[in-house]
C-alpha cells in the first residue's frame, strides 16, 4: 500500500513541485484562452449595443448569466466542504485535497462576480451598489456574503500556503525570475519556527469554524435571490437548503474530476491514491442521496397539489418543452453516479473522474431549469410582445460569454497549478513524519 | 380715442403681449392659488413679483403674478429628490371597468406615444383572460399597480425604483444598474427592459432624465407605467385615461374619494361597494393600487376585441 | 307611377349624396378645424381657447405649433388681443384681454372673438370666430333645517343692466382631481324664471382637506351665447381629511435609510463579527511576519 512506502522529505518535495506545461498542457491552455479571447469579444459587442444581443427579454430577463452565476457560487462552497469541515474533524486524508479545493472555490466566486457583472444592463454603475445601496435587497446580501466569502477563501489559499513558499524559495535557480518574486511577496517571512506554526495553526482553526457558516450564507442568500419573488418553481421556502445542498454535490464532484487530471497530468499517483477516490466517493455519494432527497421534496410536493401558477410550470418540467433537460439532469447529474458509486468498483478513479463529469455537467443543466423554466410561466398570460419574446435559447454571444466564463475559472486553476503546489508540500511532509512517530 | 388706444397698445411693454402669449390656461394656475386642498403647494410655484395686466369681466385692470399663471410645461422642473417624495396629501388610485374594455388598445397607443416607448415594450398590456375553465373570456388591460407592499422596490439593490408618499413607484433611470430583480419578483409582468438603445427622437434623447416623465427612457434600465404623475400635477389626467373612449380607466385620489374617466367622476367608495371591485392577485398581499370592476353586464362581446389582437410574427 | 318614379330618383340622389359623404369621410384629405371658445373663471378674467385639429375620416388630431392672432371683434391692429399664442401637444393656445382693450371691451354687452391662423401650412390663412355676450354667474351656499343647499344665479349683461337668464344648463359639482363630483343625483340644473337654480348636497362625509373644507363649482359649459363660465366657493361641508402615510415608516420597502430596525440590527452584527475575526485574522498574518524577522 502506498501509505507503508515511506518518502523522504526530498522526494515529496521534488514530486509536488510546480511542473512545467507539456505539450498537452500548453494545448489545454491554449485552448481555454481562445474561448476566452471569443468570450471577451462576445462581451465586447455587448458593451457596445447592449444586452439586446443576448436572446433575454421581457419574460425570460434572467438567462444563462444568472444560470452560471448560481452554478459557480454552487461549486465556490467545496472550499468550505473539503478544506474546513475536513479540516475540523480531522480528516487526514483530504491534506492532499484541500489546496485543489481552496483553488476551485477562489476561482469560481471570482468569476461568479465576473458573469454578474456581465448581467448588467448598466456595469459602469457598478459603484451605486455601495454609494446607494439598500440593505433591504437580497442583492446587497449577495454582495456582501460573496466579497466575504471570497476574502475568506483568499486567506484559506495564502496561509496554509506560506509554509510551502518557503520550500519554493529555497532554490531559487530551479523557478523562472517572475514566480521567483512572486514566491518572495507572500511567503519570504515564513521561518517554519514553532511559533509561526502556532499562529499559523490557530488562525487556520479559526478560519474554517468561520468558513462554514458564511458558505451556508453564500448560497442560501443566493437561493433568496428567486426564493423572495412570488413566482411558481422559485416561491418555495426548501430553496436556501436544496441550493445548498446541491453546491456540496457539485463541488464534490469538481474536485473528483480536479483530483484525476492533477493525478493523471503531474503523476501524483502516490499522494492522490486509490484510497481518495474511494473515501471521496463514498462522500459523494451521500451527498448525491442528500440533493436527490431535496429534489423530491421540491418537486413532489406542489405537483402533488397542482396549484394553478405551478400546474403549468411542473407539467412542462416533467412531461413538456423542459421534459428531457430535466430528466437528462436528474439521470446524469443524480442518479446514475449515484448506481455507478455505490459499488466499490465505481469508486476507482477513471469511473470516478466520469461520475464527476457527469455531475459536473448535471449540475449545470439544472441550474439552468432553475432560472429559465419559471420565468416562462408568470402569472398573467404573456401577451402583447413579440413572438420572440415568448421562447428562449441563448445567442451565440451568451453562449461565447458563459463558455468563456467557464474557460476562465478552469484557466485560473489551470495556472494556480503551474505557479504552486497543488498539493501541500509542508503539511504532507509532516503528515508523513507523523505517520512514522506513530508507527 | 382709437388713436389712443394705438398709442397705448404701442407703448405698452412688450411684455404684455408676451405674457398674453404665454398663457396655457388660467384655469389650473389661479385654481391651484385658491385651492384649499393642498396643505402646501403642491404646484410649488412661488410668487415671482412679476405682475402683468390683464383685463377683468367687468372691464377692470386686474394685476396677476405672472408665475400664478399656469406654466408652460417645459418649465416645470423638480429636483430628484422631490420627485422620489412625490406629492403630499394625495393617494393615487385607478379603477378599470372590464364591463366596458372592447380590446382597442387606444390606452396602449397613447401611452407608447406619449412616452416615446416602442411598441414591443408596452407598458399597459392588454391582456385576453378566462380565470376557470367554465368561465367566460373578458379583456383586462393592465398598467403597473403601484402597490402598497411592492415587491419590485423591496429587492431593489440601489433605490432606482421606490415608493412616494403618492402611492406612486417610479423608476429613477440614472440611477439603475439593470439587474432586473424588479422585473423577477414583480408579479404582474408590468416591468420591460431597455435591452438596446431606445430609438427616440434626437431632442427626446438629449433631455435631463425624469422620474416623474420617465422620459427619456435609456438602454439598459427598466420601465414601467408610471401614472403620469407629471399630469396629475397639473390636475389632468394619465394619457391612457383620455384616450379610452369607452371611459374604462377611472383615475382619482384615494383620499378625495372620487375617481373619474375624464366624463364621469364616481365616488370611489361607492363605485367598489355597488360594482364590487376587487384586486388583482389579492392574497400575494402586495396591496395593489389598481382596482377592477367585473365584467358584468358587457358593453361588448368578448370577439369584438378579437380582432384587435396582433399576430406578431417576429 | 310618376311619384313613385320622383321617390326612386329622390332615393337614388339621397344614396348617392351619402355614398360621396362617405368616401369623402373616408379619403385621406385631412380638415383643418379651427375652433374658439369663450371661458370666463371665477367672473375675474375672460380669456378665449383657440383649438387646432386635423380632421382625417373620424380622427381628430391635435396640431401643434400653429401661430394665432386673436382679435376683438374687428380685424385690425388696435384690436388685437395677441399674436403671440401658438398651440400646444394638446392643439389649443389660450389668448387673454391686455388693459389696451378695456374701452373697447366695456364699450357693449356683445363681442366676437376672432382667431386667424398661420405657421402650419394646412392652417394658413384658416379664420375662426365666435359670438358672446357678456355673463355671470354667482354661487351661494347655504344650510337649512339640516339640508345644505346650493344656488347658482345665472345672469348676462343687457343695456347695462344684469337680467337673469331663464332655461340655461348649469352644472354644479364638487371640485375633485381631473373631474368633478355630482353633488346630488343630477348633474344638470335648468334655471328658472330668475336665472336661478339650486341643487341639494347629497355627499354626506365626503373627504375635503384638513379643515373639512370642499370646493363647490358652479359651470356653465358650451353656451351658444354665453360661452363657458365657472365660478367656485370653498365649503366647509367634508369630512376633514386624515389620512395615513407609510411613507416614512421603516419597512421593507423603504429606502435605504428607513430599513427595519431588526434587520439593521441583525446584518451589522454578522458583519460585524466575521469582519471583525477577518481583521484579527489579517493581524496573525503580520504577527506571523514579525516572528519571521525575530528569526535571523
Amino acid at each position: 500500500m502506498d501509505t507503508t512506502i515511506r518518502l523522504t522529505e526530498e522526494q515529496i518535495s521534488r514530486d509536488l513541485y510546480p511542473q512545467k506545461f507539456g505539450i498537452r498542457g500548453k494545448i489545454w491552455v491554449a485552448i481555454l484562452v481562445a474561448i476566452c479571447l471569443i468570450g471577451a469579444f462576445a462581451y465586447y459587442l455587448q458593451l457596445k449595443e447592449g444586452l439586446v444581443v443576448t436572446h433575454m427579454r421581457d419574460y425570460v430577463s434572467w438567462g444563462i448569466y444568472i444560470s452560471n452565476f448560481v452554478f459557480f457560487v454552487a461549486i465556490s462552497l467545496v472550499g468550505s466542504l473539503i478544506t474546513a469541515i475536513f479540516r475540523l474533524s480531522n480528516v487526514r486524508w483530504s491534506t492532499p485535497l484541500t489546496r485543489i479545493a481552496e483553488i476551485i472555490a477562489v476561482s469560481a466566486i471570482v468569476f461568479a462576480s465576473i458573469i454578474i457583472v456581465v448581467d448588467m444592463g448598466r456595469p459602469e454603475r457598478f459603484l451605486n451598489l455601495l454609494l446607494h445601496g439598500r440593505i433591504q435587497s437580497p442583492i446587497t446580501w449577495d454582495v456582501i456574503v460573496i466579497g466575504t466569502y471570497f476574502f475568506i477563501s483568499l486567506l484559506l489559499l495564502y496561509l496554509p500556503l506560506m509554509p510551502d513558499l518557503r520550500i519554493l524559495n529555497r532554490d531559487p535557480q530551479k523557478n523562472p525570475r517572475l514566480l521567483n518574486r512572486l514566491y518572495r511577496f507572500g511567503g519570504s517571512f515564513w521561518k517554519g519556527t514553532k511559533e509561526q506554526f502556532k499562529v499559523s495553526n490557530r488562525a487556520i482553526t479559526i478560519l474554517c469554524i468561520i468558513i462554514i457558516p458564511v458558505a451556508f450564507c453564500i448560497h442560501t442568500v443566493t437561493s433568496w435571490l428567486f426564493a423572495t419573488t412570488y413566482r411558481p418553481g422559485w416561491d418555495s421556502t426548501n430553496f436556501g437548503a436544496y441550493f445548498v445542498s446541491g453546491a456540496f454535490l457539485v463541488g464534490a464532484g469538481g474536485v473528483v474530476v480536479a483530483m484525476y487530471v492533477f493525478r493523471k497530468s503531474y503523476h501524483l499517483e502516490k499522494y492522490i491514491t486509490v484510497l481518495h477516490f474511494e473515501k471521496m466517493g463514498r462522500i459523494v455519494v451521500l451527498l448525491a442521496l442528500l440533493y436527490l432527497y431535496f429534489n423530491v421534496n421540491e418537486y413532489l410536493v406542489p405537483a402533488f397539489k397542482m396549484k394553478k401558477p405551478e400546474e403549468q410550470h411542473l407539467t412542462q418540467l416533467f412531461a413538456g418543452e423542459f421534459a428531457p433537460i430535466f430528466w437528462f439532469a436528474i439521470l446524469i447529474g443524480m442518479i446514475i453516479p449515484i448506481f455507478i458509486l455505490i459499488f466499490k468498483k465505481g469508486r476507482k478513479p477513471l469511473p470516478m473522474f466520469i461520475a464527476g463529469v457527469m455531475i459536473v455537467i448535471g449540475a449545470w443543466f439544472k441550474r439552468y431549469l432553475i432560472v429559465t423554466p419559471t420565468l416562462l410561466h408568470p402569472f398573467l398570460p404573456m401577451n402583447d410582445v413579440p413572438q420572440s419574446y415568448k421562447h428562449y435559447f441563448p445567442s451565440w454571444q451568451e453562449w461565447a460569454i458563459a463558455m468563456g466564463s467557464l474557460a476562465g475559472a478552469l484557466l485560473i486553476i489551470t495556472f494556480f497549478a503551474r505557479v504552486y503546489p497543488i498539493i501541500p508540500i509542508q503539511e504532507t511532509i509532516n503528515e508523513q513524519n507523523e505517520k512514522a512517530e506513530q508507527l | 380715442m382709437a388713436n389712443d388706444n394705438n398709442v397705448n397698445a404701442t407703448s405698452k411693454s412688450r411684455r404684455e403681449f408676451i405674457a398674453a402669449g404665454l398663457l396655457a390656461g388660467l384655469v389650473a394656475g389661479c385654481g391651484s392659488h385658491t385651492d384649499p386642498f393642498t396643505p402646501g403647494e403642491d404646484q410649488s410655484v412661488a410668487a415671482s413679483g412679476e405682475k402683468v395686466k390683464l383685463l377683468s369681466v367687468d372691464g377692470e385692470v386686474i394685476e396677476v403674478d405672472k408665475a400664478f399663471l399656469k406654466p408652460v410645461p417645459e418649465t416645470q422642473h423638480f429636483t430628484n429628490s422631490e420627485e422620489r417624495k412625490g406629492i403630499p396629501g394625495k393617494k393615487f388610485v385607478m379603477v378599470i371597468d372590464l364591463s366596458r374594455c372592447k380590446n382597442l388598445k387606444k390606452c396602449q397607443a397613447a401611452c407608447d406615444h406619449m412616452h416615446h416607448i416602442p411598441p414591443e415594450q408596452n407598458w399597459i398590456k392588454v391582456y385576453p383572460m378566462k380565470d376557470a375553465a367554465h368561465d367566460a373570456s373578458y379583456w383586462q388591460p393592465t398598467t403597473c399597480m403601484h402597490c402598497d407592499n411592492p415587491p419590485c422596490v423591496k429587492v431593489c439593490p440601489v433605490d432606482a425604483t421606490f415608493k412616494r408618499q403618492d402611492g406612486i413607484v417610479l423608476i429613477d433611470s440614472d440611477r439603475c444598474i439593470g439587474c432586473r430583480f424588479c422585473m423577477a419578483a414583480c408579479p404582474y409582468s408590468t416591468r420591460v427592459f431597455n435591452w438596446g438603445e431606445p430609438d427616440l427622437p434626437e431632442d427626446i434623447a438629449k433631455m435631463d432624465y425624469s422620474c416623474e416623465t420617465s422620459i427619456p427612457q435609456k438602454k439598459g434600465t427598466v420601465g414601467k407605467c408610471d401614472f403620469c404623475p407629471d399630469m396629475t400635477r397639473m390636475g389632468m389626467l394619465p394619457h391612457c385615461v383620455s384616450a379610452c373612449p369607452n371611459g374604462v380607466f377611472f383615475f382619482g385620489d384615494l383620499n378625495e374619494d372620487s375617481v373619474t374617466n375624464g366624463s364621469e367622476t364616481f365616488r370611489f367608495s361607492d363605485l367598489i361597494r355597488d360594482k364590487a371591485g376587487y384586486r388583482l392577485m389579492e392574497d400575494l398581499g402586495t396591496k395593489p393600487s389598481v382596482y377592477y370592476l367585473p365584467p358584468v353586464n358587457r358593453n361588448f362581446p368578448f370577439e369584438s376585441g378579437l380582432e384587435n389582437e396582433k399576430n406578431d410574427t417576429k | 307611377m310618376k311619384r313613385l318614379n320622383n321617390y326612386r330618383i329622390t332615393f337614388l340622389l339621397a344614396a348617392l349624396l351619402i355614398s360621396s359623404a362617405a368616401h369623402s369621410q373616408d379619403s385621406i384629405s385631412k380638415q383643418p378645424l379651427l375652433d374658439v371658445v369663450y371661458f370666463s373663471y371665477n367672473n375675474s378674467i375672460p380669456y378665449v381657447q383657440v383649438m387646432a385639429r386635423l380632421k382625417q375620416g373620424r380622427k381628430f388630431d391635435p396640431v401643434k405649433g400653429v401661430t394665432l392672432k386673436v382679435y376683438l371683434d374687428s380685424i385690425s391692429s388696435s384690436s388685437l388681443m395677441t399674436d403671440k399664442a401658438v398651440t400646444d401637444e394638446t392643439g389649443k393656445a389660450d389668448a387673454a384681454m391686455p388693459p389696451s382693450l378695456q374701452k373697447e371691451w366695456n364699450a357693449s354687452a356683445k363681442h366676437t372673438f376672432i382667431a386667424e391662423a398661420s405657421g402650419v401650412k394646412e392652417f394658413e390663412g384658416e379664420k375662426a370666430v365666435t359670438e358672446v355676450t357678456k355673463a355671470r354667474l354667482l354661487i351661494d351656499t347655504a344650510t337649512v333645517s339640516e339640508t345644505k343647499n346650493i344656488t347658482a344665479t345665472f345672469l348676462a349683461l343687457e343695456n347695462g343692466k344684469w337680467t337673469p337668464i331663464k332655461d340655461a344648463d348649469v352644472k354644479i359639482m364638487i371640485k375633485r382631481l381631473g373631474g368633478n363630483l355630482t353633488v346630488g343625483d343630477e348633474a344638470t340644473y335648468t334655471t328658472d324664471s330668475s336665472g336661478t337654480v339650486t341643487a341639494e348636497f347629497k355627499r354626506d362625509s365626503i373627504p375635503g382637506d384638513a379643515n373639512g373644507n370642499i370646493v363647490i363649482i358652479a359651470k356653465v359649459e358650451d353656451n351658444d351665447t354665453y360661452g363657458n363660465l365657472s365660478v367656485e366657493k370653498t365649503a366647509k361641508w367634508g369630512a376633514p381629511l386624515t389620512y395615513d402615510s407609510t411613507f416614512n415608516d421603516r419597512s421593507l420597502f423603504g429606502t435605504r435609510d428607513k430599513a427595519p430596525i431588526w434587520l439593521l440590527l441583525m446584518a451589522y452584527l454578522i458583519i460585524g463579527i466575521v469582519w471583525g475575526t477577518l481583521a484579527y485574522l489579517v493581524f496573525q498574518i503580520f504577527k506571523i511576519k514579525k516572528l519571521g524577522r525575530r528569526v535571523v
